[in-house]
């Protein structure tokens, strides 16, 4: 019986978590629309028909630069935290900060030599299947 | 961190680094084999550095990581195999035209989770451990992917082992909420005073075997193990199924064996039956399977169940037969992943039994190799598996687990059958001349060395299981 007491909050967490997603499936559920009509599936754009497909082809560089941003302003984060800190921690601090950049600084170099930073692709789209291509001799730029 | 502790972290700086240099190396110079000899550099440079790490004037990394000889055997275990791994990587993916280098990049972090793993004494760093082993290996098993078949392996993968880290991680908060100390030291302490019946931290072990499990491989937490195996390619499931299992066994025998948590008797019983059950079911199912990786796979939940006979036995015989077995089998599993990967053309793996059908007649030596690394498996005497099995069963007898000592003796004799079904296929006359074509693959010399490298290892420690035994004993007798 104390041990009822004593564990009561985390008996409402775990009744809190049951509640929400019942509660989500179930409101989704009643709430939901579920008929079918010839327009239901049609996307709402103001009342304008929508023409053509969602379906579009997007270059995959935007994909790239979102990652690389990602990357690296996660970056800055660690950094900020440190430079908070910098009087404790001193020059461990600093040389454990220098560590974790030249680690940046050597992704940062293979994202170069990849060419994940050329907006411009150099070469026609095939270059999956030549891995030789990536040579150390630098194509001429147009 | 002063010298003595960077010292004593020489292998895991070495392999971390090694990763680096490959990954800068790469950018200027895209070669497969300058990548896999850069890997094979550092992984050697590692291993000659732990008898220097291990003369080092530190015995904690506080409060992450603890350095003791057991760690280091294990260390040393785990970038031997790697290193195996690693040739054997080469010849398989000198087959496929895509960029390759990057791999070992991928082989060596995630082996440095791996090998931090066998130092962890705190569940941050079992947590940073786990997760850095596996996420190099989701991209692995989905490294070839113009295979449908790897693909889909690869994001099975990711999403069970995100789940049973979500079951890992609440686990630990749980035992944190209650203890207030994420040490397995303190923890271990702190235990000593508080009843183990306290709903939190039963709940907390046992969602935090829930995630251990699922790393092992053990029965309600197996049913991922065939697929990923069969999509996976030859090398990384050799990998996943020894370096990634040794890895984890290593943290759960210190993390276990540190509060006494495999003698409390309901985790004992929870313990029991999941020994039971894994040696039951992955025999069992193992028997219906034409394929060879997934038969391989469906034995190693057997073979972990094994390993669990002497890790409940405990005592001091206990951590030794674990570590043997897991040192035995690691070798004959790879030997056999090595063959098959020696046989695969590029299109797929050759991984159903009617591939092996008769090997022996085309290509003698690997059927030979073959069937040493499956009379292993099994536990043939001449065998260093054979010395395994003793070592488990000696382990549960002397903890007198009769009953389990019984079912794995029965289990064994269920995994004859189908290991045998291989064997005898491999010395079958055949008469499909599709399976006579003897194409050697890139770097034939040197993988068939390293197979037969391997079989005579397992030959070796078959007669004469005392040079690596003493080894353990020296080492490992304080997980």
């Amino acid at each position: 019986m104390n041990a009822a007491i004593e564990y009561w909050p985390f008996g409402v967490y775990v009744g809190a978590v049951v509640v929400v997603i019942a509660g989500k499936l179930l409101a989704s559920h009643f709430l939901g629309e579920r008929h079918r009509e010839r327009v239901t599936g049609e996307a709402y754009e103001s009342g304008i028909l929508p023409t053509g497909t969602g379906r579009l082809r997007f270059s995959i560089k935007f994909f790239l630069i979102a990652i690389l941003f990602v990357i690296f302003d996660l970056e800055l984060v660690f950094i900020f935290a440190w430079a908070v800190a910098i009087h404790e921690l001193g020059w461990p601090g600093f040389w454990g900060l220098m560590v974790f950049m030249g680690i940046l600084t050597v992704g940062l170099i293979y994202e170069w030599r990849m060419g994940s930073l050329d907006w411009i692709p150099r070469r026609p789209a095939n270059k999956r299947s030549r891995p030789s291509t990536l040579s150390s001799k630098p194509e001429p730029t147009r | 961190m002063n010298p003595a502790d960077l010292q004593a972290l020489l292998p895991i700086l070495i392999v971390a680094g090694g990763a680096l240099l490959v990954m800068l190396v790469l950018s200027f110079k895209r070669s497969q084999t300058l990548s896999s000899l850069l890997t094979l550099l550092s992984l050697a440079a590692a291993l000659a550095s732990i008898p220097m790490a291990m003369s080092a004037d530190a015995d904690r990394i506080a409060p992450l990581l603890v350095i003791d000889s057991f760690g280091f055997f294990y260390q040393g275990l785990m970038l031997i195999l790697t290193m195996v791994v690693t040739i054997f990587a080469h010849s398989y993916l000198e087959k496929f035209r895509m960029e390759r280098g990057e791999f070992y990049i991928l082989l060596l972090l995630s082996l440095v989770g791996a090998i931090a793993l066998a130092q962890a004494s705190h569940f941050v760093s079992l947590f940073l451990g786990i997760e850095l082993l596996s996420v190099s290996l989701y991209i692995m098993v989905g490294y070839i992917f113009t295979r449908a078949k790897a693909i889909e392996a690869a994001v099975k993968y990711l999403f069970l082992a995100a789940v049973t880290s979500a079951f890992l991680l609440f686990g630990m908060a749980l035992i944190y909420a209650r203890l207030g100390s994420m040490d397995f030291i303190t923890i271990a302490h702190l235990l000593r005073e508080h009843p183990l019946d306290d709903p939190y931290l039963l709940a907390g072990s046992v969602l935090m075997f829930v995630g251990i499990g699922f790393k092992l491989s053990v029965v309600p937490f197996h049913q991922w193990t065939p697929d990923i195996y069969q999509g996976a390619p030859a090398p990384v499931t050799g990998y996943l199924a020894t370096v990634s299992k040794i890895a984890v066994m290593a943290v759960t025998l210190r993390f276990f064996y540190s509060m006494d948590l495999h003698q409390q008797p309901g985790i004992a019983a929870a313990l029991t039956l999941i020994a039971a059950a894994s040696m039951l079911v992955g025999n069992l199912l193992a028997l219906f399977q034409d394929n060879v990786k997934r038969l391989l796979a469906y034995s190693s939940i057997a073979h972990i169940g094994y390993i669990l006979v002497a890790f409940i036995a405990g005592g001091e015989r206990g951590p030794e037969a674990v570590t043997f077995y897991l040192s035995i089998y690691s070798l004959a599993l790879l030997a056999a992943f090595g063959v098959i990967a020696y046989l695969s053309p590029s299109d797929r793996d050759s991984d159903t039994i009617d591939h092996y059908r008769g090997l022996f007649w085309s290509r003698p030596w690997i059927a030979v190799a073959f069937s040493i690394a499956l009379f292993s498996l099994i536990g043939l005497p001449l065998t260093a598996g054979f010395m395994g099995k003793l070592f488990l069963v000696s382990a549960g007898i002397q903890a007198e687990e009769w009953l389990l000592v019984i079912w794995l003796a029965a289990n064994s004799a269920i995994g004859l059958y189908y290991y045998l079904r291989i064997v005898i296929a491999m010395y079958q006359t055949s008469d499909d001349p599709q399976s006579e074509d003897s194409t050697a693959p890139p770097f034939a010399l040197i993988i068939g060395t390293v197979i037969g490298l391997l079989v005579l290892s397992i030959v070796w420690f078959g007669l004469h299981p005392e040079s690596l035994n003493l080894w353990i004993r020296a080492l490992s007798t304080q997980p």
